[in-house]
Formats: C-alpha cells, structure tokens, sequence
C-alpha cells in the first residue's frame, strides 16, 4: 500500500488531519484522501486550469503544488465559497449567461474570476480575459463566461 | 516515493543536497512538478527551498537590484523597482504563462531550468544580469550571458543552487520585450530582448538557440548608427551568425532565423516611436 | 424577468439556463473521474512503442508481483471479436500485432492509479518488429507491408471496396465533368493540405466497469453514446447486449472524441478479470497519444466557370490518412465528398476519393466531419474564380447558390434554406466600418451541414403528479440536449419546462439512440420527442374527454398544466388526469415513438454513386461567415479582429445554446485554422501535451464574435428546428484563408495559417514585387 502521512491542512477555513502520501500534489490530496472532487485533472501538467484552487488569496494549480507545502497555508476550492457574494453573483451570471457548457472548467473559472472582481474595484473586460487566461475552456469559445464575469462585476459594484 | 526536506537555510540545503546525490531543488514546482507528473523525473527527496528567507524578495543593493532566487514571476511583473533599462525584465516575466502559473514559478526555478524558449533568460541577457550560484564550495557569480553552457545545461556544478540573480541599477533607458507565439502565454517562437541607450542598442534573442544570443562587439559597431538600415541588418546578421535554432513544433529553423532581423527592426522602430511620444 | 421565472406554455424559442448549469456553477457535477465503486481498482495501460510489429509474447510475471496488483489483460484474454462502425477491424486491445505507436497493448488493474502505471513498466512484449506505413501514398504504394492481413474477412457495413491498405474509396458524380471542362472560360486549380487536430475536450476519456454476480456488466463512461458503447464492447468481447449495461455521468466535452470507443472495452475485460470494479482515466498525454483526432487530407480541386461566374463543374480528389483502425474515417470520406461542391449549384460535379491505413492512430469524428477540410478548398476556388469573373466574394456566390426546392449533390432535397439572408446579414454587418478606422480584411465562405441519420427513440411517461419523465438515451455533453429535448417536450405538453425531467442514457431502459454527433439530437431526437409527447397529450385529451363528459375537439389546454372545456370554467389538472389513468383506467400514460431518417441520399437518376456509406441522410443547415483579420507582417501573426457567423437552424429552440455552439466551434475552427496541428516526428507523436498542442485562450478570441441565428423552419423538424452543432466550424479556415488572402495577397493551400506560413507567403510576394 502506498505509505500515507498524516498532514495538516486548513481547507476552506477548517483544519483538517489528512493521510495521504507525502509527495502526493495537493489536486490528488483533494480528491483521492479528502473527497473534494469539485478540482479536476485535465492535463496535470499546469496548463489547463481545471484543477485551480486558491492558496492564500492567490489562484494556483493544484496539480503542480505538493500538499506538503500547503501546511498552515489557507486553501480554498469552490465549496469554501458559499457564503460569499461575489462568487454567488458570479454563479448565477454564468449560469444565465450561456458560459457553461460541460462544466470541466467551470469551478476553475469561478475561482480565477472571483479572486480577480475581490481584489480590483475597477475591473476591465481586458482585465477579466487576463485573469481567466490561465482557465482554458474548449466549449464555449469564451464570450459569455468573459460577459457573465464583467455582468457579475456590474451588479457587485452597485 | 519522493520524500520532502524543508531546509531553512541555504547552508542546509546545500549540505542536503551534497549528501543525497538523487535529491533534487524545488523552486515553484512549476516544472519540476509537471515533469515528475508526466514520469520524466524520480527523485528521492525534493528539497523544497520555499522556507529560505534569503531566498526571497526583491531589494535595492549596493549592485543594483538583487532578485531572490524564490521571486515567484507575479512580484517580478509588479515590481516598481524594474523601470527604464530594466523594464524588459519585468514584460517578459509578465509575459511568462497566465496568473497562476505566475504565482507559483520563480525566476531561480526557470534559470536553472534554462529551458531555450523562456521568457527570462534573454530579458536578462539584454540587461547584464549577474547569476549567484551557491554551492558546497561557497557562492560565486555567473553573468547570464555565459550561464547557459548548453541545449538545458548551464553552469550549475553539481550540488550547487541559483540563490540569486542581480541586474545593474535601472537607467533611464527605453527597453522591451517582444514574443512570437502561437497563443497568449505559450512558450516562444522566437523572442527579442532589445535596450536603447541613446546611440546604441542592447539586443538578446531567444528560442533561437540553447541559449539567449548577443553580441557586444556588433553592438558596438552599430553604436552611432541607428538609423542606418544597412547596419542594423548588417548587426541581425551577426546576431543570426551566432544562432543556433531548430525546428520544432512552434516553427522551423528557417524561419526563427528570418524572425531576428526582422523584430530588431521592429522592436528599433517602436522604440523610436516611445521616444518621440 | 429571469429565465427561470416560471413562464406559462411556449417553452420553444426561449433561452433557458441548461438544466445542469447549476450543479457545475457548485461544482457538484460527477463525471467519469468522480464516480467511486465499493471494491474499486484503478487502471493504467502500456501503450505500444512501436509502429507496426507482431507480438511474439508477454512477460508479465514482474508486473503481477508489483505492489497492488490484481490483474493484467493483454490480448490473450480477449477473443476474436472486432468492433468498427463501418469495418469491422478492431479488437478491445492490440492482439497479435501492433499498428501504432500509443495503441493500448496491456493494462493492469490495481489498488491506486500510481501503482497500475507503474506496474505496466514491469510489463516486457516481445515484438517483432514490421515496417511502418506513415503516409497514405506509402500505404497504396506496391509492395507495401499490409496493416491488415485479414481485410477481406472482416465485417463491413457498405461496399467500401477495401482491400490492401485501401480502407475505403468513393465516387459520386453527377453530370458530365471530364467533357464540362470545355464549357468553362474559367478554371482554377490546386492542390491543399489539412493537418491533424487534437479534440482536446476538457475532460480526458475515462471508464469505470463492474461485473454483478450473475456476470452481467454495468459500465459508466466518458461518451457521446450509450448505444455505441454497448455495441461496441459487446462486439469486441463477445458479450451479449443483454449482459452489458451503458450509463452515462456528465461529460466533459467531446467533439467526436468519445461518439466510439476509447478505453471502455479494456476497462471492461479488467474487470472482468479481477472480478472487482475498475476504473480507468487515461491522462492528457494518453487521450492525444491513443484516442482519435481530425483526419488530415490531401485535396486536389478544380473547379470551372462562365466568364459571368456561373458555376458549371468542380472535380474534387481526397486523399484520407485512416489511422491504423477505420473507425468513423469511412463515413468522414464519404461525407466530404457528399459536401464537397459546397451549397452551390454545380452541374457537373465529380467527388472521389480514397482512404488508407497507415500506423498512426484512428483518425475518426470530430466536429465537421470532413466538411471543415473540403470547404478550406472549395471556398477558396469560390472566391479565385470570383475574382478571375471580376465579382466580389458575395455576388459570386449570391449568383450561385443553392436555394430551397433544389436538390443537393447525389440526391437529397434541399426542404428549406436560409442561406440567402444568412449571406445577406454578414454582408451587411461586416461592411460597417472598423471603430478605429483602419481598412478591414474580410474573407467570406459560405457552408452547409447535414442532420439526420440514422435511429432514435423517445419515451415520454406522465408520472403520478402529472409531471413528465422524458428519457432519449441522448447523451448531453455539455452541449445542452437535455434542456433542449426538455423544451420541445415541454411546449408539446404545454407545461413550464421545470415539470420535465430528463433520464440520463442508460442502455437498460433508453430507447436506442444512435448518439450525440452529426449535428443530430436536436433535429432528430427532437422528432421522436415531439412524436411522443404527442402520443402522450392524445390520450390526456382523450381521458379528459371522458372526465369532463365532452367531445375532444371542445377541450383546449391550459396555463399550469390543465384541461379545460372551451368556454368554460371547468378543467382538470394533469395530475387528476394521470391518477385516474393509474388507478383506475387505461393504465400510466406513455407515449413512445421510434424513428430512423429515411430520405434516400442517392438518387440514381441523378448521380452515380458507389461507396456511399450513407444510404439515409438528413436534412440541411446553412451558414455565411465573415472573418475580419490583421496580419502582422513583421512575424506573419494573424489575429481575428471580428467574424460574423450567421447559420439557419430551422428554429432555435434554445437561441443561447445555439449562439454558443456558433462561437465555440467558431473558436475551435479558428485554433483548427491558425494554429492547432498534430505533429509526428516518425511514428511518434510529438506534441501529445497542452505545453506543446495550443488552443486558444480567452485572449487568443475576438471579443466582437457574433453569432447570428436565422429561421427558415424545415418541414419534417421539431417545430421547424435542424442542427446547429458543426455547422459554425466548417467555413472557418476557408474564411480566415481568404481574409489572409485579403490583407497579403497570397493564397495559402495547407493549414495550418501558422505565422510561419503567413510570413512566408508576405515574402514570396515582395519577391514578385
């Protein structure tokens, strides 16, 4: 059996005791020792964006971040979002929009996006395609998940 | 099973790394991560070196601007510090992928790396950036331009570390990068690192060959000439004598080789155009 | 008002939020990947390194005593069967021979992922090994080593004339072209080439297989159709339909990719053979490597004119690289020379071609169907010979376009067409002015996709409460068939969409549907829905009739679900209808309907045809698309500025989703177009990852795309609709092509429009000048 550590890791603002491998990455911690399955492997290699999580306020790939180095960092997926206005402006934008097609992307998408509106008062429709560029999606060709962002932006202003 | 060893000290990880000949640094995990996901690396231990407070941060020195080797992409591209002559450095890091990616890779990371077509290596090359490289036998200095030895092989000795990579101080100088790629931060096709200094010009070109090219005897010869067409081919040419491209799935040889007169044009007009305005 | 504000009656036209977009808004959607069996292992294969070898033997001995091993499949343990939906040619795993460098040659099932991989590496094949056929024209060469020896005995669907490496040849002609060519003032030439692209569906392949004690088999998988995965695993394990069950979680994207098998036939052997369930998820560099792409094409194309530009013959020659497994290629070959003429009227017209095997891996579906590579040729000679007749782009094909009423190539009818005023509309909107003043480059080309083909089914039910359960078997891959099955059903009923729910495709109790490709579910499915929703409302109407004691043409339907008596006040809810069916007469209240499109494709009178692998095809879309480029010439970088993509899709019954399959495929043909190729390095592939094999980004798109949806109802089509999935990938290339023709004056016959071939071309013209 592949030996397991027991690690610390504080997700979505709860500490919780891990086993999983040491070396495991944190998108195979997630899903094969937490049950977090809202992080997905496209390509495992960075460059797809579907496995993206935040770590201390910042979007990175899960896939390429070892969990072991995760310990006493803040770690937030989709699920820790809920209570929050703009991702829940953006959810019901994207959803409206026509930005969701097969969905693989789409959890990296909200995080990418949100993190972007929380930390810009002024976004740019520039500045959204910018922040998204790292989310590849083959479906929708991208218009309406840039379109719900920016409407998500419009009404988190008011 | 790769264990992990999380030195706080560059003196620890050296002597890790001395005494585990399969160990290996991890910077952002940017690559290394990626590369041992797809099965092309196995190390017995990865020495993490993202708890090393030297390693980190960006600071104005004596020497100029000392970059830690642990500076994810993301404070480079947002550093103030980095204007004028200095300003290419800051474009290409934030040229280099997308945010994420950016918040995880480091400028020590990719040198090391020295992967042809990255971004850094020829914006450092264009500003005389010095390599500090630490080692079991002390710390000693590299400049960039002589750093890559080879296709992915610089002067990293065995054991030894890029602890910190040092530009001169920013002057008041127009400067630019430029990438050719096939989409928004791909690799490059072909690169143009380019610093205008009243009468002469500064050029670095990647993806052209192993490592980044430029040539400081052409630039002199061109120095006073700027606005003569001829010499500024007559300077590509010497720039293209020296590279070394391949063909590859991003372009051919062939055609990286007609790339480099013709963004040392460009990138000189478009300076010429800053400098009007 | 928000689209999920309960809306009364008239659910058709209406752009609703999918069905499922609020469980992937809380990333809560499980796809293959998610799904965990109790018991479960997990599996991994070693792929061939070779091209072309026979296997002398296995050593497995070392892998089996690796930690976490349970068992090992190699093409011991699967019989003869071979599946193929046109030629019969493949088995669950490589048996007794090799034909490409990736092609799955064993696979281990064991307790984590990371162990099964690493098992595989333990696995020593001894080959021996054969020489490589890497090009069509080396396939057909004489002496060429023979990919399949057994050829002549395999099972083939149509007359594909297959022998040697030759998979597959079709001619289809119409009029006279060998003596028009004397009638033409005008003729232009050349010879194209089109690259391999990589699907790159978000989600790789994956398959997770259970065996139940009686040994029948439940098997979930990454597909475009539950019916194809069944077939297709019965076929090449020999197993009864009736032991296989076919389900389906949510799919992430597919494009053709997953429409016939990937791993599903191996993942089922494993467990099998391990006697617990498997699963296994094949990684990115897995799903470029073993899978299937875009076929790459040779075209050699002419086509000939009156001075006025009148149109009078095209002779279009492909040349198909099949893979080493036939695949879908037969019905992709046959299909592109079927649209090779493009929506003109040519009278003379001839379209042949051949189809070889070569040691590459399948080329097989994907988004277009061949339709992309013969319109990157045909709509540039288009806009030659308009140029040669000295009329724009536009008039040249005003002047020669197909309309409504006429027949298409070989012999299907033409029933509605919206080309016209799609033309008309990019026209128009692409002449406005760029914003910033600079001078566009428009390139223009027009195109046509079929929908149709082939059996599906529709089983509506009215539960207890009088909501309704609609189950197709069509798998929705994002794309939104569900909802839009859901709407046609429910403007049927007459009821607010949220009383319709969909099942999700499982071979036990889904009527059977041939799949989610070809542009089909809408159109077609969407028939058999409406077909039985109707059968369902005949017998509400019927017992209302009786319940309200009146005739059933004094009955109307009402807001919120209800029967009324015209006139009256009186009405029933659905529900009372639906418990008085239940307990007391008649019986639950069902209505099925099953169907197959049956217009012939050929008619004799009209053309010859022989190798045609679509006896019954479908009917028509039509689209105009205008791309407005910038071309750097210092790199030959190309960027989209604006496109215009109009298509006629009969009735949108969901405009949002059309609009996003316009803009998605749009994007997809443009990465297609500029940039996206597949590239071998010898037998290997050498870009078989995302850092090497770009697609665009959210950068990499023009913010003005806009997709225009025009109506021109089809007769025989769920309230007029027709498909709307391919149509906005085909006239990409040939647009960007003739844009880039536009703003360099070079002419570019291979894709992709890299810069580097852009430049090229921005060069050999200061040559000439």
């Amino acid at each position: 059996m592949t030996k397991k550590t027991l690690l610390t890791l504080t997700l979505n603002g709860e500490e919780t005791d891990v086993a999983t491998p040491m070396d495991a990455t944190l998108l195979e911690t997630l899903r094969e020792d937490m049950g977090v399955l809202s992080v997905k492997r496209g390509c495992n290699q960075g460059v797809c964006g579907s496995c993206t999580v935040i770590l201390d306020g910042e979007p990175v790939r899960s896939c390429l971040t070892l969990s072991a180095r995760c310990k006493g960092h803040d770690l937030r997926t989709i699920e820790g979002y809920e209570a929050d206005d703009i991702m829940a402006s953006l959810k019901q934008h994207l959803t409206q929009s026509g930005g969701i097609q097969c969905g693989f992307c789409t959890s990296g998408v909200l995080l990418s996006a949100q993190t972007y509106l929380a930390e810009n008062p002024h976004p740019t429709r520039d500045g959204v395609k910018s922040a998204l560029s790292g989310n590849l999606c083959r479906c929708t060709g991208y218009r309406t998940i840039v379109d719900a962002v920016c409407d998500a932006a419009v009404e988190v202003a008011r | 099973m790769t264990e992990i060893y999380t030195p706080k000290s560059i003196q620890e990880a050296i002597s890790f790394l001395a005494a585990h000949p399969d160990a290996r640094p991890l910077a952002g995990g940017a690559t290394l991560i990626a590369m041992r996901n797809a099965g092309l690396i196995e190390a017995s231990h990865f020495v993490s070196l993202s708890e090393i407070g030297e390693l980190q941060g960006i600071a104005k020195t004596g020497e100029g601007i000392r970059i830690g080797a642990m500076t994810r992409h993301r404070e480079t591209a947002e550093c103030d510090l980095l204007t004028g002559s200095l300003a290419v450095v800051r474009q290409a890091a934030g040229m280099i992928a997308n945010r994420p990616v950016r918040n995880m890779g480091t400028m020590g990371g990719a040198v090391s790396n020295a992967d042809p077509a990255a971004d850094y290596l020829p914006a450092l090359a264009c500003v005389d950036a010095v390599v500090t490289l630490a080692g079991p036998d002390g710390q000693r200095d590299v400049p960039v331009r002589t750093f890559v030895q080879d296709w992915y092989e610089t002067a990293l000795d065995e054991g030894e570390i890029v602890i910190a990579i040092t530009l001169p101080a920013p002057r008041n100088e127009l400067s630019l990068y430029r990438k050719v790629a096939r989409v928004t931060g791909d690799y490059a096709t072909a690169s143009c690192a380019i610093a205008m200094d009243g009468d002469t010009i500064r050029v670095a070109i990647g993806a052209c060959g192993p490592g980044p090219i430029r040539d400081t005897e052409a630039e002199e010869t061109l120095r006073g000439h700027l606005a003569n067409p001829e010499a500024v081919t007559a300077f590509a040419g010497q720039l293209a004598a020296l590279a070394d491209p391949i063909d590859d799935v991003r372009g051919s040889a062939e055609y990286r080789l007609a790339l480099i007169p013709r963004l040392i044009h460009a990138g000189l007009r478009q300076m010429k155009l800053a400098e009007v305005a | 008002m928000t689209d999920q504000t309960p809306f009364v009656g008239g659910a058709v036209g209406k752009s609703f939020a999918k069905l499922d977009n609020a469980e992937k808004a809380e990333g809560k959607a499980l796809y293959i990947a998610d799904l965990y069996r109790p018991g479960m292992l997990h599996g991994a294969i070693l792929p061939s390194p070779l091209p072309h070898a026979r296997i002398k033997g296995y050593k497995l001995d070392a892998a089996l005593a690796a930690p976490g091993v349970v068992a090992i499949v190699t093409g011991d343990d699967v019989g003869d069967g071979r599946m193929g939906a046109f030629i019969k040619d493949e088995h669950a795993i490589a048996k007794g021979k090799v034909l490409y460098v990736g092609e799955p040659v064993a696979a281990v099932a064991a307790k984590t992922e990371a162990q099964a991989r690493a098992a595989c590496r333990l696995i020593e094949v001894d080959y021996e090994e054969l020489p490589a056929i890497l090009s069509p024209e080396d396939g057909l060469a004489d002496g060429a080593p023979i990919l399949h020896e057994n050829l002549a005995t395999y099972f083939k669907v149509f007359d594909a004339g297959s022998q040697g490496n030759l998979a597959a040849r079709t001619v289809l002609e119409e009029g006279d072209v060998a003596s028009a060519w004397d009638d033409c003032d005008i003729i232009v030439e050349g010879e194209f080439t089109t690259q391999a692209q990589a699907h790159v569906a978000m989600e790789p392949c994956g398959a997770l297989a259970e065996v139940d004690a009686a040994g029948r088999v439940t098997l979930w998988s990454a597909n475009q159709s539950v019916f194809r995965v069944q077939a297709n695993v019965s076929e090449s394990l020999s197993l009864p339909m009736s032991k296989l069950r076919c389900l389906t979680p949510r799919v992430g994207g597919g494009f053709g990719n997953k429409m016939e098998p990937h791993i599903q036939p191996i993942t089922v052997a494993l467990a099998l053979k391990a006697k617990r369930p498997v699963k296994l998820i094949l990684s990115r560099e897995e799903d470029f490597e073993m899978v299937r792409a875009r076929h790459p094409y040779k075209i050699r194309m002419k086509t000939g004119a009156k001075k006025d530009g009148t149109l009078v013959a095209r002779e279009c020659e492909v040349l198909l690289d099949c893979g080493a497994f036939a695949d879908d290629s037969p019905g992709v070959l046959g299909y592109s020379l079927l649209m090779c003429g493009g929506p003109y009227r040519i009278p003379n017209l001839k379209a042949h071609g051949k189809l070889v095997y070569t040691n590459k891996l399948r080329f097989g579906a994907y988004r277009g169907f061949g339709n992309p590579q013969v319109t990157f040729a045909g709509e540039q000679q288009i806009d030659e010979v308009a140029e040669r007749a000295c009329l724009n782009p536009i008039e040249m094909r005003r002047r020669n376009m197909l309309h409504a009423g006429d027949g298409w190539f070989v012999g299907p009818e033409v029933a509605s067409s919206g080309l016209a005023e799609c033309l008309d509309i990019v026209e128009k909107r692409s002449a406005q002015a760029r914003a910033d003043g600079t001078k566009r480059n428009l390139g223009f080309a027009i195109t046509a996709h079929i929908s149709g083909l082939l059996g599906t089914g529709a089983i509506v039910r009215m539960l207890e409460d009088g909501s309704i359960s609609l189950n197709t078997g069509a798998t929705d891959i994002g794309q939104g068939s569900d909802t839009v099955l859901a709407q046609i059903c429910a403007e049927k009923m007459n009821v607010p969409l949220d009383m319709v729910s969909v099942a999700s495709p499982d071979t036990d109790g889904s009527p059977y549907n041939w799949g989610t490709t070809a542009s089909r579910v809408t159109y077609t499915t969407g028939r058999a829905v409406q077909a039985a929703a109707g059968k369902v409302l005949d017998q509400v109407l019927r017992h209302a009739a009786e319940m309200l004691a009146c005739d059933e043409d004094e009955l109307e339907l009402r807001d919120g679900a209800r029967v009324g008596k015209i006139g009256s006040n009186t009405d029933l809810p659905y529900s009372a209808i639906s418990a008085r069916a239940h307990w007391a007469v008649g019986g639950p209240i069902v209505g099925s309907e099953t169907l197959v499109f049956e217009q012939e494709t050929h008619d004799p009178k009209r053309a010859v045809a022989l190798g045609l692998p679509f006896p019954r095809i479908g009917i028509f879309s039509f689209a105009a698309l205008a791309v407005d480029v910038d071309v750097d010439d210092v790199t030959g970088e190309t960027e989209v500025v604006e496109a215009w993509s109009a298509a006629d899709v009969g009735r949108a019954i969901n405009p949002r989703l059309v609009e996003v399959q316009l803009e998605g495929s749009f994007v997809q043909g443009m990465g297609y177009a500029l940039y996206e190729e597949m590239v071998w390095d010898g037998p290997k592939l050498a870009n078989p990852s995302l850092m090497d094999y770009k697609i665009p980004t959210s950068r990499d798109v023009p913010d003005a795309l806009h997709a225009m949806i025009v109506e021109d109802p089809e007769p025989t089509g769920p309230y007029g609709a027709k498909g709307a999935g391919e149509i906005g990938l085909n006239a990409v290339p040939a647009a960007i092509a003739n844009a880039v023709h536009a703003a360099t004056g070079f002419r570019h016959r291979h894709l992709p429009l890299s810069s580097e071939r852009v430049l090229n071309g921005i060069l050999s013209q200061e040559d000439v000048a």
